[in-house]
């Protein structure tokens, strides 16, 4: 799911991530990865994306 | 479940017997309101000149009663004419510098991200996580943004009831009327401000998010059409997983009508038909061993329409409200009283704003079915006014209709054949829609009159009024175009300011219909401007706004440019808002885009969308309506002396407060 791209880990961390992935419902480690990854950025960008920000604020009527 | 007598008995009351029990001596101000009765009944955008036109022909003869020995003027809206920054400016009594409300759109300064300026979702805490399950402890709720007090709190200190239905920005509610139901800002399940979701079997038909709703594939085999209704996230799932409930479509072989069963509820309907508000419940966790209900479910509600069942079966499901009987959202003060509305004359949209001009806009629905979903709303919101109406002793009672504006916002344009919307073929039956909303208006103040005594103030008032809009500007087009804001690759023709913007060389942009910004350092997160120097690009850029002319009409585009530092009062939310405040001339309105904080490639352009009508204008072109079966006390010039005038007609002086205002 990382596409050409790799990303190093290290052993103890990835063990420790493929028990709780399991332990937490996700389909494999990959997704949960991505799903951490994802709520650390959106810390960054603010609680939701840009793009659900607009989609919320044009559901008023007023924003087309 | 009948609402009891006692539940509308004044809590006032008895805290008055039992302060008079205890010796304790009454506020002298509170014998002189004690008694009092005013009803003020607020039509969101009803258009002052428009009204005279109608009374004037005779189509509104109770509004012609009601001022036979009353008032009848224009009231004075605020800047910008907006609905939540009006209607916080009615609570208030004072302007955006004071109640912190400067458009529907608000930004983060230090990362420009917009947001809804009137309430925001509060922070959930950390949850108990337990494997895949998770257990929030707090939070979950969500934070009125408004500020200021609102004028009926000062009423019930001094022991007078207050009644406050659907008042905007006033979510969640206040807590300091009597009984209050929110209104406008009021989220439906998904915490969006209604999203639809249109079913079709039509194969072809791209499954797609739009505005304010969302397009999705209905599996069709041998006569059974079945969908999936999506809720929100499963809060007790650590990974985000979205509830789902499903439907199933029983379609007649040979009539036109289906039977719909969407959980343990089973409707036929025909063609061109809605239904009553239905049960979605979505389950958050599965029954131990199938049976044995761990936790409860949650349960939304939706109202259906089927649009068509051949050749595609086509079905309209409303945005998911939540069920005022349940209390999963503060909605309402007392908690209960939701609950009691709804035992009163049914169920009712509890999200704010329901008439669905975006199912109107994506061709989701039709021009005539909009009407009718709208008129179901309206409906609604009329059906619980009788009621209330009657139960109504004394004090105040105040209750918004909002459907006035909505279909105003879609359907006025009709009335101006030369509009770059306007069809003939498509829009050309509705000719009569605008005018029926004032009848309708003119049928509730009639009721009101009726059912009121002599010694009852009543007031009619209204946030603004409204225009055709024919024409767009986009501000953030032309700060890229006069110098002012810098896009890292220029010639892009879609930027955002989130992503595209050279920080580095930008002074300006625009956020919100109505809203200018100066990038300031040590405000914005990238500002560049010195402070000191604000001042004379502020200038600068007023100068060049009213120099503005549209190039296709050779009218000014712009009549009015309000500087927030100087022409607004300095109240302490002054450096919520933006530094400029644009006022369009009438006829031309922000641009959509912009006032999220995109930059597109042309300043002007014209209005082509079924959205035809509007008032984020020169606030002095869009008046509201004040009218009156009596002249009060106090002279009402504009929405911000309403408030005064009101609290005057219970013999209060002093509103706003000076604290609030300083």
């Amino acid at each position: 799911m990382f596409g050409s791209s790799k990303i190093k880990l290290d052993k103890d961390l990835l063990a420790k991530i493929k028990r709780l992935a399991d332990l937490a419902g996700y389909s494999s480690p990959e997704e949960f990865i991505t799903h951490a990854l994802e709520k650390e950025l959106a810390q960054f960008e603010g609680a939701e994306s840009e793009e659900e920000i607009k989609k919320r604020l044009r559901g008023l009527g007023y924003i087309s | 479940m009948r609402a009891s007598n006692t539940r509308w008995l004044r809590p006032v009351a008895v805290v008055a017997l039992a302060a008079l029990a205890m010796g304790i001596v009454p506020d002298p101000g509170a014998a002189r309101a004690a008694g009092r009765r005013v009803v003020v009944l607020g039509f969101d955008g009803m258009d002052y000149t428009f009204t005279r036109e109608l009374m004037a022909a005779g189509e509104m003869p109770n509004f012609e009663r009601l001022i036979a020995r009353g008032t009848a003027q224009p009231l004075g809206t605020s800047v910008p004419p907006l609905s939540p920054v009006a209607w916080s400016t009615f609570i208030t009594g004072m302007d955006p510098s004071g109640h912190g409300i400067f458009d529907f759109i608000h930004r983060d300064p230090e990362t420009l991200f917009p947001y809804l300026s009137t309430s925001a979702p509060e922070e959930t805490g950390d949850p108990v996580k337990i494997g895949k399950y998770q257990f929030a402890l707090s939070g979950g709720g969500y934070e009125l943004l408004r500020k200021g007090t609102p004028f009926w709190e000062v009423l019930e200190e001094r022991g007078v009831e207050t009644t406050v239905i659907r008042m905007p920005a006033n979510f969640p509610p206040s807590g300091t009327a009597t009984r209050e139901l929110s209104g406008m800002g009021t989220p439906d399940v998904l915490g969006s401000y209604g999203t639809f979701t249109f079913y079709s079997s039509d194969i072809f038909l791209e499954e797609r998010n739009v505005a304010g709703g969302e397009i999705r594939p209905l599996d069709l085999w041998n006569g059974v059409a079945e969908g999936t209704l999506t809720g929100p996230d499963n809060p007790m799932l650590v990974k985000p997983t979205k509830l789902t409930s499903d439907f199933t479509l029983y379609v007649d072989d040979r009539a036109d009508v289906a039977r719909l069963v969407v959980g343990d509820t089973e409707r036929v309907l025909e063609i061109g038909e809605w239904t009553e508000w239905i049960d979605v419940d979505f389950e958050l966790l599965p029954p131990l061993f199938g049976f044995l209900p761990l936790a409860p479910n949650l349960t939304a509600m939706a109202r259906f329409y089927l649009r068509q069942v051949r050749p595609e079966v086509e079905l309209y499901v409303s945005p998911l409200n939540f069920d005022p009987y349940r209390g999963d959202l503060p909605i309402s003060t007392p908690e209960e009283f939701a609950a009691e509305l709804a035992e009163i004359s049914g169920r009712f949209y509890t999200q704010g704003m329901p008439e669905d001009t975006q199912a109107l806009k994506g061709d989701v629905l039709t021009p005539a079915e909009f009407l009718q979903q709208a008129k179901i709303a309206g409906d609604e919101v009329e059906a619980q006014f009788l009621p209330v109406l009657e139960r109504y002793s004394d004090g105040l009672l105040f209750y918004y209709f909002g459907n006035m504006d909505l279909v105003s916002h879609m359907m006025w344009h009709v009335m101006d054949p030369g509009h770059p919307a306007f069809d003939e073929a498509k829009w050309g039956p509705y000719r009569e829609a605008v005018r029926e909303l004032y009848r309708t208006a003119d049928r509730i103040v009639g009721r009101t009159l009726d059912s009121i005594d002599d010694d009852t103030t009543l007031i009619v008032m209204s946030d603004h009024g409204f225009a055709s809009w024919r024409r767009t500007f986009s501000i953030n087009a032309w700060l890229r175009d006069n110098g002012y804001l810098t896009l890292k690759k220029p010639g892009k023709k879609k930027a955002s300011i989130l992503s595209d913007v050279d920080w580095s060389r930008t002074r300006a942009y625009g956020i919100g219909l109505n809203g200018l910004y100066v990038n300031l350092r040590g405000r914005e997160g990238k500002g560049i401007v010195d402070p000191a120097r604000k001042q004379a690009l502020v200038e600068e850029i007023r100068r060049k706004l009213l120099a503005e002319v549209d190039p296709l009409t050779g009218a000014p585009a712009i009549t009015k440019v309000y500087v927030t530092a100087t022409d607004f009062e300095a109240g302490p939310y002054l450096e919520i808002g933006p530094d400029v405040v644009i006022g369009y001339a009438k006829g031309t309105r922000g641009e959509s885009d912009s006032a999220l904080g995109e930059i597109n490639a042309d300043v002007y352009t014209d209005n082509t969308d079924d959205w035809g009508a509007d008032h984020g204008m020169d606030h002095e072109t869009v008046p509201g309506i004040f009218f009156s079966n009596r002249p009060l006390a106090k002279r009402v010039t504009g929405l911000k002396d309403l408030a005064a005038a009101i609290l005057g007609e219970f013999g209060i002086d002093g509103f706003p407060r000076a604290a609030d205002s300083s």
